[in-house]
C-alpha cells in the first residue's frame, strides 16, 4: 500500500493484550493506522478524540458491555463502522450486536487474513454509507433551495411587471381608451393572482424549513381568531355565510407568532368561506383540555380529504 | 440650468424596477436620479444632496439597504434626510414592526413592492412637504 492514500484509522477495544498486539501488527502491515485500548471507557474517549473509521469491539469487557460501547460510538462518531469481536461466538450475541448497529462480527480466534478481510469489507461499507448520506443531504438541500430560489426568482419579475403597469397608468394618463384600460386591468388581476400563488408557495417552504413562525411570544388565541374572522368578514358576508363563534374568555395563552397564526387561520377560514355553499354556516370554536388548546373550524362545504392532516401542522407551529 | 424641482434618489438593483418607479415619480414633477447599487447610491448622495432617498433593501447583499440607510444617517447632511425603504422582502417579519433602534437606523417609511403609483406619490409628497 502506498503512502499517497490516506491511512485509515482503526480502533481496537479488547481487554486481552495478545489480541490487541496481534491486531495492531496485522493491520499496520496492511497500511492502516491502529489505535488500541483495553477498556470501554478508554475506547470511547479515544474514539471521540481520534474519530476512527472502523472499530473492533470485544463484546465482553470488564467495565462496560460491548453493546453499550456500540451505541455510544454510533451516536458520537459520524460514519464509524463497528465490528464485534466475540470470544463466545454464540449466534445470539452476534445477532444482537448486528441489530444494535454493528456491521459484522469476528469470532475468536481469528487469523490475520480474516481480520484484514473484515477490515476491508467494513471500510467499503463505510464508503457507501458516506456516499449515501451525502446524496441524501444534497437531495434535501436541493429540494429546500429549489422552492426558495424559484419563489424569489418568480416574485421579483412579477413585482417589476406590476410596477411597470402602475407606471403605465401614470404615463398614459387618459391617453388610453376604455378597451386598453380593460386589458391593463385584466393584466393586473392575473399577475396579482400569480403573485399570490408564489406567496403561498413561499409560505409552504417556510413552514417546511421551520422558519415560518418568527417569534414565540404569549398570544391570545381568542384575539387571533377574532382578528382572522374580521379579515374574512367581507367575503363571508358577500357570500351570505353565517360565522358562528364560540371562543370562551379566559383561555390560557399559547406561545407563537401572532401574525403567522393569523395568516394560518385566515387561510383556513378563507378556505372554509370559499368552499361552503352560499348561505351556509362556518363554526369557529376553541376549547381547553389536557394542556392543549383545541381550535375547531367546521363548515358545511365539501370537506377535506382525510389524508390531509391539517391538525398536526398547526399544533407543531403552536407549541 | 437650475431647477426648483425636488430631487429624489432611487436605489435598486433591478433596472426595470428603477425605470418603472422613476416614471411614476417623474409624473409627480420630481427630478429623479437612479443608482443600481448601494455604493453608487451613496456616492450620489454626496454629489447631489437629494431631498429624498428611496432605497431597496436586499440588493447584492442581504442587508445592503440597511448599510445605505445607516451610512446616510451617519452623515451630517443625511441625518434629517427623508428615507423610504421600498422593499420586496416580506415585511411581515422583522420589518413589519420596523422600529428605530440602535441596530437599525431610523427610516421615515417602509413600503412594500410593488407600490401603487398614487400611494408612492402621496407618501413622497408628504415627506417632502
Amino acid at each position: 500500500m502506498t503512502d499517497t492514500k490516506v491511512r485509515e484509522l482503526v480502533l481496537i477495544i479488547d481487554d486481552e493484550e495478545s489480541v490487541r498486539d496481534g491486531c495492531i501488527q496485522a493491520l499496520e502491515r496492511s497500511g492502516y493506522t491502529v489505535i488500541a485500548t483495553s477498556d470501554g471507557t478508554g475506547g470511547i474517549a479515544l474514539a471521540r478524540e481520534k474519530r476512527p473509521a472502523l472499530a473492533f469491539i470485544d463484546l465482553k469487557m470488564p467495565d462496560m458491555a460491548g453493546m453499550e460501547i456500540i451505541d455510544v460510538l454510533l451516536k458520537d462518531i459520524p460514519d464509524i463502522v463497528p465490528i464485534v469481536i466475540t470470544g463466545y461466538a454464540s449466534i445470539v450475541s452476534a445477532v444482537e450486536s448486528m441489530k444494535r448497529g454493528a456491521y459484522d462480527y469476528l469470532p475468536k480466534p481469528f487469523t490475520p487474513d480474516q481480520l484484514r478481510a473484515a477490515t476491508k469489507r467494513g471500510l467499503q461499507h463505510r464508503e457507501l454509507k458516506i456516499e449515501a448520506r451525502k446524496l441524501r443531504d444534497e437531495k434535501e438541500q436541493i429540494q429546500k433551495n429549489f422552492i426558495t430560489f424559484v419563489s424569489h426568482e418568480m416574485r421579483s419579475p412579477l413585482v417589476t411587471i406590476q410596477q411597470y403597469i402602475e407606471s403605465l397608468k401614470v404615463v398614459s394618463a387618459g391617453a388610453l381608451g376604455e378597451e386598453a384600460m380593460y386589458i391593463i386591468d385584466r393584466c393586473v388581476k392575473r399577475v396579482k393572482n400569480l403573485e399570490e400563488l408564489v406567496e403561498h408557495w413561499l409560505d409552504v417552504s417556510r413552514i417546511e424549513s421551520g422558519t415560518f413562525a418568527r417569534e414565540k411570544v404569549p398570544v391570545s388565541v381568542k384575539d387571533v381568531l377574532v382578528k382572522s374572522i374580521e379579515e374574512m368578514a367581507l367575503l363571508s358576508e358577500r357570500r351570505g355565510i353565517h360565522v358562528e363563534v364560540d371562543v370562551p374568555d379566559g383561555l390560557p395563552e399559547v406561545k407563537g407568532d401572532r401574525e403567522s397564526l393569523i395568516r394560518v387561520f385566515i387561510n383556513i377560514i378563507g378556505n372554509a368561506t370559499k368552499y361552503t355553499f352560499e348561505g351556509g354556516t362556518i363554526s369557529v370554536r376553541a376549547g381547553h383540555a389536557d394542556h392543549y388548546l383545541e381550535v375547531t373550524i367546521a363548515d358545511n362545504g365539501r370537506g377535506i380529504p382525510e389524508d390531509n392532516d391539517i391538525h398536526a401542522e398547526i399544533s407543531c407551529l403552536n407549541y | 440650468m437650475t431647477t426648483d424641482k425636488k430631487k429624489i434618489l432611487l436605489i435598486d438593483d433591478d433596472r426595470d424596477f428603477l425605470k418603472a418607479t422613476r416614471l411614476i415619480l417623474e409624473s409627480g414633477g420630481y427630478e429623479v436620479f437612479v443608482a443600481e447599487d448601494g455604493k453608487e447610491g451613496l456616492a450620489m448622495v454626496d454629489e447631489l444632496s437629494p431631498d429624498l432617498t428611496i432605497t431597496d433593501m436586499m440588493m447584492e447583499s442581504w442587508g445592503e439597504g440597511f448599510n445605505v440607510v445607516s451610512t446616510i444617517r451617519a452623515k451630517k447632511s443625511g441625518a434629517s434626510m427623508p428615507i423610504i425603504v421600498l422593499s420586496g422582502v416580506d415585511l411581515q417579519g422583522p420589518y413589519q414592526s420596523y422600529q428605530p433602534s440602535d441596530e437599525f437606523p431610523k427610516v421615515d417609511m417602509v413600503l412594500h413592492k410593488p407600490v401603487k403609483a398614487e400611494d408612492l406619490l402621496k407618501y413622497t409628497k408628504q415627506l417632502l412637504r
